[in-house]
C-alpha cells in the first residue's frame, strides 16, 4: 500500500467514532422524522399505513402554524440582536481590558452555563412573575399599581433566552476581537479616523467572523429552545418547539409533529444560510 | 514640508521615566533616526510625536505650532508600523484609500493619487490584492505607500524593517531613503540597528535611558562618539586606557599607552597624570610588517567574505580588534605591525 493511501486510511479511522455517533444519533433520527412526516395520521395509533403530503398541506393552509413559525423566528432574531448588542461591549472588555477583574468578569459571563437550564428558567419565573421581584419592587415604589406583564408573553421569553444564550455570543466575538491587532487602530487614527469610524470601518468588519458565529449559534439555539419558552410562555405564548412537543406528546400526532419540526428546521436553516451569505467575508477567502 | 521641534519632552509611565527631557529640532525634509537599545525611549518619543501618547511635560511644535493638544487623527502624520498594521479586510487600493476617504477627497483625485504612489512603491499591479496575498517586503511597501498617499506633514517609521530578512532589509533601506528624498518629507525613523540608522539618516540621535546621548551626522556619531556608551553601541571599537602626559597649547594633549605617545584632542577634565579612555575603530587600523608599525601577533581571525576580522595581541598582552579586506591574509600566530593614522584616535573620557 502506498503511504498516501495509508495516511488516508488512518485519518478515516480517526474520524470514524465521531462519524458513527453522528450517523446513529443525528442522521438516522432525522431520516426517521422525514419519513414520519409523510405518513398518514392514524386513529388511535401514532400513524396509519401509506404515505401522504397532507401534513405539509395542513401546515401551509393553517395560518395559526404559519404565524407561530414566524413568531418563533422573530423571537430568535430578537434574542440574537439583544445578545449581540449586550454582548459586544462585554466581549470587547474581555478581549482588550487589562483589569484584574477580567478573570471575575469571565466567570460571570460563563455562569449561565454552569446552572442547569430548568433551574435557570425557574429563576426567571421568580424574577418576572406577577408576584415576582420586579413587579413587587415596582409596586412598592408606587411606580405602577398593577403588575407589569413580564411573563406569559414574548417579552419574558426574549429576556430569559437572551440571558441563557449570551455566552454563546460573547465567546466567539471575544475570540475575534482578540485576533485584531491593536496597532490597526493606531494606524487608522494616524490616517485621520475618529473613534466611531475606527469602530465602523475596522473593528466591526474584523470582528465579523465572531459575530457571524455568535449570531448563528444564538439564533439556532433560540429557535430550538424548549424548556425556557415552555416555562416562561406557559400556555399563553408558544414557540414552535413547544408546539412540536405538544403535538407529539399530548395529542400524539406523530406525522404532523414531525412535519412541524422539519418546517422549523428548514426555515431556520434557510435564514442561517442567507445570513451567512450576506455576511460573507471576501478577505477571509483570499 | 514641516519643521519639527521637540522641547524638554518628558514622559512618565507611573514611576518609570521613559523619556527624560529631550530637546530636538528636525529640519524641513530631514531624515532623522532615533537610535538606541530597547527601552531607551525612542519608540515612546515617536508615539508622542504621533499623538498616540500624551507627554507628561514639554512641547512639540510642527512649524512653530504647538500640537500637544491636537489628537493623533488630526496631526496629519504618516506612520509605518513595525508589523505594517495593514487592514486585512481591505485590498491594497482600499488600504491606501482609507486615509484619503477620511480627508473626503474627490474620487478622481483619490484614484490618481493612489495610482501615483503605487507606482512609486512599484506595486501598481497589486492594487486589488489583499494583504495576506503579499510577501513581507510587499506589505512593507504598501504600509509606506499608505502613509505617504495622504501627503502628511511628517513621516514616522517605527522599526519598519525589523521583520524582514537580512537581504531584503538592505534593499528596503535604500528604497525608503530614495523615496523619502524624492518626496522631500520630514522623517523620523526609529531603530535599534545602527547600520540602518547610519546608512539612511541625515542625522542620528542616539538615546540611552530616555536621554539623548549624542546627536549628529552618521560620520560624527561614528568617528567622534560623545561617550564610551555611544562608541560601543555604534559599531565595534577598541577602548584603550592611556595616561595624559601633557596638555598642548593647540587644544590637544599627549597621551601614552601601548602605542607609545600619541597626540589626541584634549577633553574636559584632562590634566597631566590623569587616566583617559581612547577609542580606535577596528577598520582604522592597517596591518603592516612588524618593522613598520606597533609589533603584535595575530591571536585569532574570522573570515566573513568581504571582510576579515583579526584579534591581535600586543607585547603587553592588550588585545586589539582589527578589520581589513581579505586581500592579504595573516595566519594565527603571525607577527604583524599595527599602523594607526594619528587622526583616528578619539579620546572619550577621563577615568581617574
Amino acid at each position: 500500500m502506498n503511504p498516501l493511501a495509508s495516511k488516508k486510511r488512518a485519518s478515516l479511522l480517526l474520524i470514524a467514532p465521531a462519524a458513527l455517533l453522528i450517523f446513529f444519533f443525528l442522521v438516522l433520527p432525522y431520516l426517521t422524522i422525514v419519513v414520519m412526516s409523510f405518513r398518514v395520521p392514524g386513529d388511535g395509533t401514532p400513524y396509519a399505513p401509506g404515505f401522504t403530503t397532507g401534513n405539509y398541506l395542513h401546515f401551509f393552509s393553517d395560518s395559526f402554524f404559519l404565524q407561530q413559525t414566524f413568531n418563533t423566528l422573530m423571537i430568535g432574531a430578537i434574542c440574537t440582536l439583544v445578545c449581540l448588542v449586550l454582548g459586544f461591549p462585554v466581549a470587547w472588555q474581555l478581549a482588550r481590558g487589562n483589569s484584574r477583574l477580567r478573570g471575575i468578569a469571565y466567570g460571570i459571563v460563563l455562569s449561565p452555563l454552569l446552572v442547569g437550564i430548568v433551574i435557570r428558567s425557574y429563576g426567571w419565573t421568580i424574577i418576572l412573575g406577577n408576584n415576582g421581584m420586579i413587579n413587587r419592587t415596582l409596586i412598592s415604589m408606587g411606580l405602577v399599581d398593577r403588575p407589569v406583564g413580564l411573563m406569559y408573553n414574548t417579552l419574558g421569553i426574549v429576556i430569559a433566552l437572551s440571558h441563557v444564550f449570551l455566552p454563546f455570543m460573547i465567546l466567539p466575538v471575544m475570540a475575534a476581537i482578540q485576533g485584531i491587532d491593536p496597532s490597526l487602530e493606531s494606524a487608522a487614527r494616524s490616517l485621520g479616523a475618529s473613534r466611531a469610524t475606527i469602530f465602523r470601518r475596522i473593528i466591526l468588519p474584523l470582528s465579523m467572523p465572531g459575530i457571524q458565529a455568535g449570531c448563528i449559534l444564538t439564533f439556532v439555539l433560540s429557535l430550538s429552545a424548549y424548556v425556557t419558552p415552555a416555562l416562561i410562555g406557559g400556555s399563553k405564548v408558544k414557540t414552535m418547539a413547544v408546539t412540536v412537543v405538544d403535538t407529539l406528546v399530548d395529542t400524539f400526532q406523530w406525522p404532523f409533529g414531525s412535519a412541524l419540526a422539519l418546517m422549523l428546521a428548514v426555515t431556520g436553516a434557510v435564514i442561517v444560510v442567507i445570513f451567512a451569505r450576506m455576511t460573507r467575508m471576501k478577505w477571509k477567502a483570499a | 514640508m514641516t519643521e519639527v521641534s521637540i522641547e524638554r519632552l518628558t514622559m512618565d509611565y507611573g514611576v518609570h521615566r521613559a523619556v527624560d527631557g529631550i530637546s530636538l529640532r528636525i529640519r524641513n525634509g530631514e531624515f532623522i533616526s532615533l537610535l538606541g537599545p530597547s527601552g531607551c525611549g525612542k519608540t515612546t518619543t515617536l508615539k508622542v510625536i504621533a499623538g498616540f501618547e500624551h507627554a507628561s511635560s514639554g512641547a512639540i511644535r510642527f512649524d512653530g505650532n504647538d500640537v500637544m493638544q491636537v489628537p493623533a487623527e488630526k496631526r496629519d502624520i504618516g506612520m509605518v508600523f513595525q508589523n505594517y498594521a495593514l487592514f486585512p479586510h481591505m485590498t491594497v487600493a482600499g488600504n491606501l484609500a482609507f486615509g484619503l476617504e477620511m480627508r473626503k477627497l474627490p474620487k478622481a483625485e483619490m484614484q490618481s493619487r493612489i495610482a501615483k504612489v503605487l507606482e512609486m512603491v512599484q506595486l501598481s499591479s497589486h492594487a486589488d490584492r489583499y494583504p495576506n496575498q503579499l510577501s513581507g517586503g510587499q506589505q512593507q511597501r504598501v504600509a509606506l505607500a499608505r502613509a505617504l498617499v495622504i501627503e502628511p506633514k511628517i513621516l514616522l517609521l517605527d522599526e519598519p524593517l525589523a521583520n524582514l530578512d537580512a537581504k531584503l532589509r538592505e534593499e528596503m533601506r535604500v528604497f525608503i531613503r530614495e523615496i523619502q528624498r524624492r518626496v522631500g518629507i520630514t522623517t523620523v525613523y526609529v531603530t535599534h540597528d545602527q547600520a540602518e540608522a547610519m546608512t539612511m539618516s541625515d542625522r542620528v540621535v542616539v538615546m540611552f535611558g530616555g536621554k539623548i546621548a549624542q546627536m549628529g551626522t552618521p560620520a560624527e556619531i561614528y568617528d567622534q562618539p560623545a561617550s564610551v556608551e555611544v562608541a560601543k553601541f555604534v559599531g565595534q571599537v577598541n577602548l584603550l586606557r592611556m595616561k595624559v602626559e601633557a596638555i598642548t597649547g593647540d587644544g590637544g594633549m599627549d597621551v601614552s599607552g601601548p602605542f607609545g605617545v600619541i597626540k589626541v584632542k584634549s577633553i574636559e577634565g584632562a590634566a597631566p597624570g590623569r587616566a583617559v579612555t581612547v577609542a580606535v575603530r577596528p577598520e582604522a587600523i592597517d596591518l603592516v610588517s612588524p618593522s613598520e608599525g606597533q609589533a603584535a601577533t595575530i591571536a585569532s581571525s574570522y573570515y566573513s567574505g568581504s571582510l576579515m576580522d583579526y584579534r591581535a595581541r600586543l607585547a603587553d598582552g592588550t588585545l586589539i580588534d582589527v578589520q581589513t579586506f581579505p586581500r592579504q591574509r595573516f595566519a594565527d600566530g603571525e607577527a604583524v605591525g599595527l599602523s594607526i593614522p594619528a587622526d583616528r584616535w578619539w579620546p572619550l573620557e577621563v577615568t581617574a
